[in-house]
Formats: C-alpha cells, sequence, structure tokens
C-alpha cells in the first residue's frame, strides 16, 4: 500500500513540474486580450469536457453561460466573451 | 422599332429588379422584426437538464444492478442577472421512489465580481461537493471515500452567499463567503454507536447560531489551468438543551458549547499536452473536520466516553486522455486513477480507517455521454458504525463495476 501511494505521489509530481513549465510558457498572454473562443478553450474543459457549441440555440447558451458563471466562479467579462462567442459559432 | 423593343426590355428588367428588391426588401424586414421579437422572448429562458446514472457492481459473491442516480435540475433565467436552479435527487431504494431536494436557490449578478445567491446552494466547501459531484463529471461511478453525500463536510445547506471572480493581472481569484443553518451533532440518544458525529441532514436549525464558511480559489496561471482552493467552514452544532434533559443520571451531559471547525484543501490541473495529443486532468482534495472534545453515554456499557473528535479524508485522481489523436476510437478512451482515504475519530463507537484505490477506462460517446469501467480495491483497517459516514464508496471489498452516465 504504501509503495503504491509513493508511486502514486511520484508520478503526480512528475506530470506536475512538467505541465508546470508548459503552463508558465503560455500564461504570458493577458486575459483582457483573450477572445471568446480561446477563454471557451481554456475554461470549460476544467471540470467537464468542453461542449461544441452547436449543442445548444442562442437562449440556451445565454441560461448556461450564466449558470457556469455562478457554479464555476468564472469573471463577468471571461463568461460574456464565452457566450457571444458561443452564440457565433452555433 | 428595335430600339423600342430595345428600352421596353431594358424598362420591364429595371422594373423588375425594383420589383424584387422591393420584396427583398419586405422580406427582410419580417425576418428582421422576427429576430427581434425573439430577442424579447430570450429575456426569460427555462431549461430542464441533470443527469442519471445506471450500471452494475461484481464483486466475488455477487452482482448488482444500480441505478445511482437521476437528477433533473431545473434553470430559469430572467434577463442577464437572475438564475433561478434546482435539482432533485431521485434515488430508488427496497422499490420505493427516495426524492430529496439536492438544491434551489436564487443567484443575482449584482456586479463584476460579485453574485449573490439564497437558498438551498451546494456548500463551497473543497470542490468535489460543488463541481465533480454530477456523474457525468465524475469520471468514476463511486464518489471519493469521505467526500461526496455522506463525508464529513456539508454538501448542500439552506442559507445566504456571495461570491464571484475576478481577474488579479494574469491571475485569477474567486471567493465565496455564505452562512447557513449548520450540522446538528448526534448526541447517542438515537444512534448511541454515532455519538459525536456531526449530522449535515438537519434542514431546520437546532439553535440560534448559524454556521459560516468560505473558500477563496487562486488561478496563477492565464491560462486557467491551475486552481488551488482553500475552505473553512465553523459551526456550533449542539442544541441549547441537555439532549438527556429530564434523565436525572445524564442531564449534565450538554453539547451547546461544542464547535466544530471544518478545513480543506483542494487542487484541479486540467491541461492539453500537445505533443502528446492528450488532455491530462489532476484533481485533489484534503477535507479535516475537528470537533471539539465532549462526553458522551454509551447505554450498552452505562459508561461515559470521550474522544478527540477529528476526522480527515483525502483523494488524488489522475486521468489521461488522448483526445487530440486521430484516431477516432482512441480519442475517446480516457483512463483514469484515484487513492482516496477516510479516517474518523480513534475511540469513538464510529472508528474507522480505509483506503481505496480506482482505476477505470472510460470510454465517452459525447462530451456529457460515457460508459465508465473500473476495479475499486477498499481496505478497511477498521470498521466504523455502519450508516452515514461509512463514506458512500459503494460496495466495500473488491469491486469492478460498469455505469453508464449522461449528461441530460
Ligand atoms: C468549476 C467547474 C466547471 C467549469 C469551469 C465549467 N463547468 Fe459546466 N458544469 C459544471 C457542473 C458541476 C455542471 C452540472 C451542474 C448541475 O447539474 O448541477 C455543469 C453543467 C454544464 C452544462 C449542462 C447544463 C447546465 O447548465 O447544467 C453545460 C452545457 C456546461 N456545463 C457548459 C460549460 C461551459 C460552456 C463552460 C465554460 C465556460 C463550463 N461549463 C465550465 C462545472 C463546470
Amino acid at each position: 500500500m504504501k509503495k503504491i501511494k509513493f508511486i502514486t505521489c511520484l508520478i503526480i509530481a512528475v506530470f506536475m513540474a512538467s505541465v508546470f513549465i508548459q503552463s508558465c510558457a503560455s500564461s504570458k498572454e493577458a486575459i483582457a486580450n483573450k477572445s471568446g473562443a480561446q477563454l471557451w478553450g481554456e475554461n470549460c474543459i476544467r471540470c467537464h469536457n468542453t461542449p461544441s457549441p452547436a449543442d445548444f440555440n442562442d437562449a440556451q447558451w445565454k441560461t448556461v453561460g450564466l449558470h457556469m458563471q455562478v457554479r464555476a466562479n468564472l469573471t463577468k467579462d471571461e463568461a460574456e466573451k464565452i457566450v457571444v462567442f458561443l452564440q457565433s459559432a452555433n | 422599332m428595335k430600339i423600342k423593343i430595345i428600352s421596353v426590355f431594358f424598362f420591364m428588367i429595371a422594373f423588375g429588379a425594383s420589383f424584387a428588391q422591393d420584396t427583398i426588401q419586405t422580406q427582410l424586414d419580417v425576418i428582421t422584426s422576427e429576430i427581434q421579437s425573439l430577442k424579447k422572448e430570450d429575456k426569460t429562458h427555462f431549461m430542464l437538464r441533470g443527469f442519471a446514472q445506471f450500471g452494475l457492481d461484481a464483486t466475488h459473491d455477487n452482482i448488482n444492478f444500480n441505478m445511482t442516480s437521476f437528477n433533473p435540475v431545473l434553470l430559469w433565467r430572467q434577463g442577464d442577472r437572475f438564475l433561478f436552479e434546482s435539482e432533485l435527487e431521485m434515488e430508488f431504494i427496497n422499490n420505493e421512489l427516495d426524492i430529496h431536494l439536492g438544491f434551489a436557490n436564487a443567484s443575482y449578478v449584482v456586479s463584476k465580481g460579485l453574485i449573490v445567491r439564497v437558498g438551498k446552494f451546494l456548500i463551497p466547501f473543497g470542490t468535489f461537493g460543488e463541481k465533480f459531484h454530477p456523474s457525468w463529471v465524475n469520471k468514476f461511478s463511486t464518489t471519493p471515500l469521505g467526500v461526496g453525500h455522506d463525508g464529513i463536510a456539508p454538501s448542500a445547506d439552506i442559507g445566504i452567499e456571495i461570491r464571484g471572480g475576478l481577474q488579479l493581472g494574469k491571475s485569477k481569484l474567486n471567493y465565496s463567503i455564505y452562512g447557513v443553518n449548520g450540522p446538528g451533532i448526534k448526541d447517542g440518544t438515537d444512534e448511541p454507536e454515532e455519538a459525536g458525529m456531526l449530522s449535515f441532514e438537519n434542514s431546520t436549525d437546532n439553535n440560534n447560531n448559524k454556521a459560516v464558511g468560505s473558500r477563496i480559489g487562486f488561478l496563477p496561471f492565464a491560462n486557467s489551468s491551475l486552481e488551488i482552493g482553500a475552505s473553512g467552514y465553523y459551526a456550533m452544532p449542539g442544541s441549547e438543551e441537555s439532549p438527556f434533559e429530564g434523565d436525572t443520571l445524564n442531564e449534565d451531559l450538554n453539547y451547546k458549547e461544542v464547535s466544530a471547525l471544518l478545513t480543506a484543501f483542494d487542487l484541479s490541473y486540467v491541461k492539453i499536452i500537445s505533443p502528446l495529443k492528450s488532455i491530462i486532468d489532476i484533481k485533489g482534495q484534503y477535507s479535516l473536520s475537528t470537533v471539539s472534545k465532549a462526553t458522551y453515554f454509551n447505554p450498552e456499557d452505562t459508561m461515559r466516553y470521550s474522544f478527540t473528535n477529528n476526522s480527515s479524508a483525502y483523494y488524488a485522481q489522475l486521468a489521461f486522455r488522448p483526445a487530440l489523436a486521430d484516431n477516432a476510437f482512441l480519442k475517446n478512451i480516457e483512463l483514469v486513477g484515484r487513492y482516496s482515504a477516510y479516517t474518523t475519530p480513534e475511540g469513538s463507537l464510529w472508528e474507522s480507517k480505509q483506503s481505496q484505490i480506482a482505476v477505470g477506462l472510460n470510454y465517452w460517446f459525447t462530451w456529457r455521454t460515457v460508459l465508465k469501467a473500473s476495479y475499486q480495491i477498499t481496505t478497511i483497517e477498521k470498521e466504523g458504525a455502519p450508516g452515514e459516514h461509512s463514506g458512500h464508496g459503494g460496495t466495500t471489498g473488491n469491486v469492478f463495476s460498469l455505469y453508464f452516465a449522461v449528461g441530460l
């Protein structure tokens, strides 16, 4: 049991270290300049698979956007940009 | 003559064109007004969503079909700022339908980083309960030990909350602060073997003290890949009066001074690793419950006893999915592993110590429809009282599970 614990921790540590380096490289860009599409790609995947714009109509996206703004504590700007993108691409 | 014909011809074309333009114009007008009226309808919007999960568990001596969840979620939006959400939790137990209200609350976006919410809501203590529990979000068919509905922490309660997300340079900060009715404490009069346990299932408060809590989440990177969070929750769970009122032997036992402090730390890291054409997803949470010491009465041996009332639970989960692979089958496959552990107070009658390893293979039909196959090994070092705090890890021992989950 101890060994398995140790190995799991080790795997996680190695993964974390390698992905950290990647993240630092890509975190230069200011969020204010990001497009709705990019924010959609980066944020919606954090908890569940990213839905495609085609999954819902405009009114539905607005409701889902508000629901996720509350549930996921998205900033208002992020949520609005993402909804506009999803509505334009569905 | 020819000139006449040609000029008539031109005249007709010009007339035709302007006529066509007219009809196009009228058609455009109709479409525009239709869009306008649709936009008006957009002011309020109703959606029925939710999730369901069913499947089977196989142990070495038993195969069981299970319907673990059918939770319709109702969303109602008014304008841009007002949202009502509610969830019914339906379970089929002993041939009877059991319905609970998961949550029912109204949120109002006051300003950029401020949302006010009232009603029954999922408690943002850690992240699992609020953000990863729906069966199409959770990558396993079970919850980690000690977290989830019957864990050591509250899952939903009635009260008021403010929350929001803010931009901090290239990072993001989010917060939630709330006051709710709070838990009660089991005093052992009903279930002596559970004396000292917090009970989060009381929807009406047993005293004047509200429970207060907060979670702060920090996303250091501009790409939002990492979130670390810290949560705290404080409550006075005891009733004003002694539960042994009238019992001359134990009348002096009282729990009104008992306090409970719960803390949790959580981590989420999700990133597309382009060279591997994959998504890795790391989740973890550590929760600790410390309830101040009190004296309890054991009716079986008519003795009084006391113990250090601390419980803890943690889990770490790693998922890997080659979602960007060219192969249509491979990209829907997900490998996932989870370790979780749960310890309840030593010296209590519900003392227990368990750990669990789960490995799983998921196939995603769509973004919210999944077939989950998993193998789960649960090690029980010390067995606690059965019932509420058994951790809701499903069947204990080694179990193979195959579940189908769908977001509706
Ligand atoms: C912090 C975690 C989290 C993030 C980030 C997140 N979601 Fe969700 N999402 C959830 C949870 C949890 C549910 C299930 C809600 C329920 O059933 O109570 C959900 C449900 C949904 C649903 C189903 C309909 C609904 O509203 O319940 C859609 C669609 C959805 N999310 C889209 C998105 C999009 C688009 C984004 C990106 C802007 C996003 N989500 C980001 C956690 C998250």
